[in-house]
């Protein structure tokens, strides 16, 4: 799986060259970012910024194991209710203020505010005591053991003095939200709505002063103009289509290009509160009749695999035992047909007590596989009678009027998958109100016992059991039809020593941004020369 | 007279050109389940962004169909639109200028400020808005084009029906008590005809462009239907290694609106009653 890991470049990299302490590292993304404030912000755009300007008290390394970034190390009670944090010493926030204890607890308190908008409460829910035993040392009792603790402690800890106590509302409207002031090793400096965002690096930074010296996140909501953009050098880093990757050569010279396994998949999704979808022999039906092959043939070139569930196939949790549904065109028309979905007016479109059997699939805009995947499912559905309108919708109005408040019908869309396979914000009843993540409000009491189940408890074989039934109760409910699983196809300038892969990570190449670094002679947009 | 004018039109080359143009689309829009190779929604993933060839003339999309015949059935759509949004926008602006022309005071303050209010907003944008909040197909497209694109029409019949309504002949008839209806739709607006033909011919090419623009931002015609503005968008994204999904569409774009312009200019010409000579 790991044979394309390596850049694919055209160059030998001049890593022999003196590193400077300079240069531009411009990226881009389709949208622009919601909230520079970990704790309130859900979206990948924002997750890129945040992750620059805050640190957490752990960290993922690149073996994808947990290590310190503000904790210096940690304690775990052998019954595994306890963690004690000792904080590393002598960390500044970006205005100079010293990082302490008290920190830590008011962004836990923010978590667990209920006026609070943030889709991670659930992670903080079964602590019992939060204890700061001295500024350098924390002590948090769980009311039953909870599996992914640690991990919820990678969380980015916002700046007590910044916010000034601020709660509920005031919290979620605070202008430092806008304009934050982290630990980590870019200071923002500049945003500019829909159009950048810019980090200068951090002299300060308690793990050395980043060598990069600008961090320029452009907005660009089109595949096809960020494409242009890479070819003009405009953009130093950018993730292809799989047509852009199968582009011509010479295109990717300088360029150091990546073909790996991602921790991700792409859906589509069912709001089971509307009528259409409620039955599960329909949304069988449908998944009978959606033709994975040709999606992953069409849409991704051969470069990912179909899925049958919510954990990748080289997961602990992935349960191989899952059969998918078979592309079986007549056996969806059977079912259709004894739900009582029949074409009584010979008009190509099934219908039932006068109702046809349309509905709209949306996706959000700048995505070309999702747009192509929602085309060859609408045709594919055509054949069994099934009218599909396709609408695709700008990325922050989709999220926020369709998403949030739950007005679509079918959705196409993809989940990024973190190490551990707890996935209870996602599929537990209790994550269906506004703003959360159950958005297709799936509601199974196993699935929510098994969830719940599988965050209790620290041995990995009970574990595995769990989360495999997981894997199999959702794929047979199918609230969601898992359709594949794309590979990560980036491309980097050549300039930039440093980016390492982390397969079957959620972090791509980019989780050791901090130490990149640009050799003296090839430095391109020096940052003094700008000013 | 209309003798004449054809007479007059004939000579009048570019006229004629245009003429000929939109007839030929028209004809090709007609007659599209006859001519096109293969039929256009026809997904064939396995011949996806194939170059032209003598198996597809003009190549393929990025869901292996025929670019020729999903481009002779998006003339259907572009026209379609065209000539409706026109007639709506014809019909809109005319009534409203003949209104405010003849009936003056308060009916003529009334809808020229209604005018100037509507002239305030881009009309693009406003016709981005007013799709923003209703779901985007091609009946809205052609309402909202219609709705928004009548206010210059509108001005030019105003001018024209103040100037007219004086004339000997719109005096006569008031002075025998024919009513204002009689006097304005049968007597004030075939006077005021000429204006209106060039107007709306100019129009129908302006009206294309913004399906066209509509759907290239995906506001427009959606998917599986053809249209000139929605292929190009595909064909942006492949811009680098697809070449024919940009051009073609673009040419097609091009040569129907230079069509509608040049048989507008064409019209004005012949039409222009300074130039009866």
């Amino acid at each position: 799986m790991c044979a394309g890991c390596k850049p694919d470049s055209h160059h030998s990299q001049k890593t022999s060259a003196e590193p400077a302490y300079d240069d531009s590292f411009i990226e881009s993304s389709i949208g622009d970012a919601s909230y520079l404030n970990p704790v309130l912000a859900s979206d990948s755009a924002s997750s890129s910024i945040n992750g620059l300007v805050f640190n957490g008290l752990i960290k993922y390394g690149p073996q994808i194991q947990l290590t310190g970034d503000l904790a210096e190390k940690w304690e775990v009670s052998k019954d595994g209710l306890t963690l004690q944090f000792y904080l590393k010493k002598n960390v500044l926030w970006h205005d100079g203020q010293p990082f302490t204890a008290a920190d830590v607890q008011y962004t836990f308190e923010r978590l667990i505010d209920p006026e609070v908008k943030t889709p991670y409460s659930s992670n903080y829910e079964k602590v019992k005591k939060f204890e700061v035993l001295d500024p350098a040392t924390i002590r948090i009792t769980y009311s039953e053991p909870f599996v992914p603790a640690l991990e919820s402690w990678g969380m980015g800890i916002l700046p007590k003095h910044i916010f000034q106590g601020a709660r509920g509302k005031e919290f979620n409207q605070h202008p430092a939200n806008k304009k934050p002031i982290g630990t980590g090793p870019y200071i923002f400096k500049e945003w500019k709505t829909d159009e950048k965002i810019i980090l200068e690096a951090n002299p300060r930074y308690f793990e050395g002063k980043p060598h990069i010296a600008r961090y320029v996140f452009r907005i660009i909501p089109d595949d096809a103009v960020e494409f242009m953009e890479l070819r003009n050098k405009s953009i130093d880093t950018m993730v292809l289509t799989p047509d852009q990757y199968q582009a011509y050569p010479e295109f990717f010279e300088g360029y150091k290009k990546y073909r790996f396994p991602r921790a991700a998949y792409t859906y589509i999704g069912f709001n089971l509160t509307h009528p259409l979808f409620k039955e599960k022999r329909i949304r069988e039906a449908l998944a009978y009749a959606i033709n994975k092959k040709e999606l992953v043939a069409g849409v991704l070139l051969g470069m990912g695999i179909s899925a049958t569930g919510p954990f990748l196939p080289l997961s602990w949790a992935f349960d191989p035992e899952v059969k998918d549904f078979e592309f079986n065109l007549n056996r969806a028309k059977k079912i259709l047909k004894e739900e009582g979905w029949t074409d009584s007016n010979q008009d190509g479109i099934l219908d039932k007590e006068g109702k046809k059997f349309e509905f709209t699939l949306m996706t959000n805009q700048g995505n070309k596989m999702r747009s192509l995947t929602a085309e060859i499912i609408q045709d594919q559905l055509k054949k069994v009678g099934i009218k599909i309108n396709i609408r695709i919708i700008e990325w922050s109005t989709f999220i926020k009027n369709f998403i949030d408040r739950r007005d679509f019908e079918a959705i196409i869309l993809g989940w990024t998958l973190s190490p551990d396979p707890d996935i209870y914000t996602i599929w537990h009843s209790s994550q269906i109100k506004e703003g959360q993540y159950n958005f297709v409000s799936y509601d199974n009491p196993r699935v929510d016992m098994l969830l719940e189940a599988g965050r209790k408890t620290f041995n990995q074989k009970e574990r595995e059991k769990i989360y495999k039934e997981v894997h199999r109760l959702i794929h047979e409910d199918i609230p969601y039809i898992f359709l594949y699983y794309p590979e990560f196809l980036p491309v980097v300038q050549e300039r930039f020593v440093g980016p390492a892969v982390v397969p079957l990570s959620s972090f791509g190449f980019g989780w050791n941004f901090d130490r990149w670094f640009v050799p003296k002679n090839l430095v391109r947009y020096p940052v003094m020369a700008q000013e | 007279m209309l003798r004449l004018y054809i007479k007059r039109l004939l000579k009048n080359k570019s006229g004629v050109f245009g003429l000929g143009l939109i007839v030929f689309l028209l004809l090709m829009a007609l007659a599209a389940p006859l001519l096109v190779p293969q039929d256009p929604l026809q997904q064939n993933l396995k011949e996806r962004l194939q170059a032209p060839s003598l198996l597809h003339w003009l190549g393929t999309d990025d869901l292996g169909r025929d670019l020729l015949s999903r481009l002779i059935y998006g003339s259907r759509v572009s026209l379609l639109v065209g000539f409706i949004a026109v007639t709506l926008s014809t019909l809109l602006g005319s009534f409203v200028g003949l209104c405010a022309g003849y009936l003056g005071k308060w009916v003529d303050s009334a809808c020229m400020r209604a005018v100037d209010i509507l002239l305030c907003f881009p009309t693009f944008f406003l016709i981005l808005m007013v799709i923003a909040f209703l779901e985007p197909n091609i009946a809205n497209v052609m309402i909202i084009i219609g709705l928004t694109s009548w206010t210059g029409l509108a001005r030019l019949v105003r001018a024209e029906t103040l100037s007219i309504k004086e004339r000997d002949f719109v005096l006569a008839a008031r002075a025998l008590g024919l009513s204002t209806k009689r006097i304005l739709f049968f007597h004030i607006l075939p006077s005021v005809s000429a204006p209106i033909i060039v107007s709306a011919t100019l129009g129908v090419g302006n009206a294309i462009l913004i399906e066209s623009s509509l759907s290239f931002l995906g506001l427009g015609v959606q998917p599986p239907m053809p249209s000139w503005g929605n292929i190009l968008t595909s064909g942006k994204d492949y811009i680098h290694f697809a070449w024919w999904l940009s051009l073609f569409p673009g040419l097609a774009l091009l040569f129907t609106v230079l069509a509608f312009n040049l048989l507008g200019e064409g019209l004005r010409d012949v039409l222009d009653p300074r130039d009866q000579s």
